[in-house]
């Protein structure tokens, strides 16, 4: 598994979850919220994401993370202990 | 599970067990993983006696059975154990019976429970009010039953779990503005622009005792046209002259458009109520889930409420002992340079910071030396502020609370400043 991969699962559970967000606008810079996003959405792709990655990641180790990137970064770093 | 004891509740709501009937795997790993069942040990704890300000406890910590020092109960105004409250209580109940047996539409609906809603949108200084069998179901079901889908609904990103439920439920678009930031609930405001929108806070927040900035958002909601809840749930009976909470408190309750309280705070029963103009009311009664659908209020309850809002009303005297005992310990705290966040309130956390362990081994130590104080950890607050949550009561003795005081040196200032 790349973190190209990774970033396409996130992509397309963005989405599947959130209103009016067109998968080729999602740019990793960005973050969920600047997508309209609330913190429940988060929950959300988060979790699928990582259901769908077969990884299990604390919550608290997710708190600073700033952006998709960020976040791919630290589901590839669980994938690859997989 | 390598780092099992990184993760909490937090981690486990997604279920993906093929047998429905049974929890994830790997929860059950966590859960009974030797230190997190040491964590769990304060959770359901039993208390013997009444939770006065001196109480007893069947400890979870080492199984013995302790008088203790009651610093986590709600009896903000020791109305729960108030003599005519309880007479008022047993007088409901020889002549009512135990249960309202039936939901407030068919046959649930006592003289009681009318006089009650009245006298609360008396004082509420509302047209109408209607009552719930308990403070969630009265906060999911004023939501579930304004908001449809297509609307949205604006939240205090610390709004409590069940105006997000009730939110959820009512299928509105919801948005969180970061706390108290008036810039940011602004600009959901702009978002929302177009939509049916309601704003949700709380009068004063449960696990940091801050209050809203309500006349910033009572302008804001008014620039954007948009309707205004606040849940006053630890606010009720405490702040305002009167007693009538943060509205009163900021001298703008006819701004407030709907006004919620629980019964089982500082009111010492169980139950909620949302206040507003009538045909709202009216209209809720014929779509709030919670209210047409479940058994009304015991009648013993309304019966011991109806004397509570008596006795916290007709003089200032509970609450202004309540306050003076609020200034007693924020002072003692203070003068020991804990970090209290930016409480207001009679809700005062002491913030331990990140560390879980030490957490749960203050708290355990806190409970040895008799003093019955909760630790409040992620994810009910943020990982990096797990904390201790001090509920006030004007129970509370002088003696009661330099002990309790001396108790948290000990153990916390102490713990804190050796590192242990």
């Amino acid at each position: 598994m790349t973190k190209d991969q990774i970033i396409e699962v996130i992509k397309q559970n963005i989405v599947d979850n959130l209103d009016d967000v067109k998968y080729e606008e999602i740019d990793p810079q960005k973050t969920m919220k600047d997508y309209g996003a609330n913190s429940l959405d988060m929950i959300e792709v988060v979790s699928c994401s990582m259901r769908e990655l077969k990884i299990k990641i604390p919550r608290t180790e997710l708190a600073d993370i700033k952006n998709i990137d960020e976040l791919a970064d630290k589901f590839f770093e669980y994938a690859e202990k997989n | 599970m390598p780092n099992i004891l990184d993760f909490s509740l937090a981690d486990f709501f997604y279920n993906d067990n093929p047998d429905v009937l049974s929890p994830p795997e790997d929860f059950e790993e966590w859960i009974n993983h030797p230190r997190v069942r040491e964590s769990f040990r304060f959770f359901e704890q039993q208390l013997l006696e009444a939770p006065r300000s001196g109480s007893r406890v069947w400890s979870g910590v080492d199984g013995e059975k302790r008088d203790i020092i009651n610093l986590t109960s709600y009896n903000y105004l020791g109305l729960s154990t108030h003599p005519e409250v309880i007479q008022a209580s047993k007088d409901a109940l020889d002549k009512y019976g135990l249960s309202a047996s039936g939901a407030p539409l068919l046959s649930g609906t006592f003289d009681l429970h009318v006089e009650l809603a009245r006298k609360l949108a008396q004082f509420k200084l509302q047209e109408d009010c209607i009552l719930y069998s308990s403070g969630l179901g009265g906060n999911m079901g004023a939501m579930q039953g304004i908001l449809r889908k297509g609307d949205v609904l604006i939240l205090d990103e610390k709004s409590h779990k069940s105006m997000v439920d009730g939110g959820t439920l009512s299928g509105a678009k919801m948005f969180f503005f970061d706390h108290n930031d008036m810039d940011s609930l602004e600009q959901k405001l702009q978002q929302a622009k177009g939509k049916r929108t309601l704003v949700a806070v709380e009068g004063v927040y449960s696990m940091d005792g801050d209050l809203v900035k309500l006349p910033e958002v009572v302008s804001l909601c008014e620039g954007y046209n948009a309707g205004l809840y606040v849940d006053e749930a630890h606010s009720t009976l405490i702040f305002g002259e009167n007693g009538r909470g943060i509205g009163e408190h900021f001298g703008m309750e006819k701004k407030v458009g709907v006004s919620f309280g629980t019964l089982s705070k500082a009111f010492g029963g169980v139950g909620g109520f949302v206040c507003s103009n009538a045909k709202l009311i009216r209209y809720l009664k014929g779509y709030s889930s919670p209210w047409n659908f479940s058994c009304a209020p015991s009648p013993a309850v309304v019966g011991g409420l109806l004397k509570a809002l008596e006795v916290a009303t007709r003089d200032s005297s509970l609450r202004d002992q309540l306050w003076k005992n609020v200034r007693y310990l924020t002072d003692g705290l203070k003068s020991m340079n804990l970090d209290l966040g930016g409480t207001q309130s009679q809700v005062i956390p002491i913030i331990i910071g990140s560390s879980g362990e030490k957490l749960m081994q203050f708290a355990a130590e806190l409970q040895r030396r008799g003093l019955f104080l909760q630790p409040v950890d992620f994810p009910a607050v943020p990982a990096n502020s797990r904390r201790f949550r001090i509920s006030g009561s004007s129970q509370l003795t002088k003696e009661q609370m330099d002990s309790a005081l001396n108790i948290i040196e000990d153990v916390i200032v102490k713990g804190l400043r050796t590192g242990s």
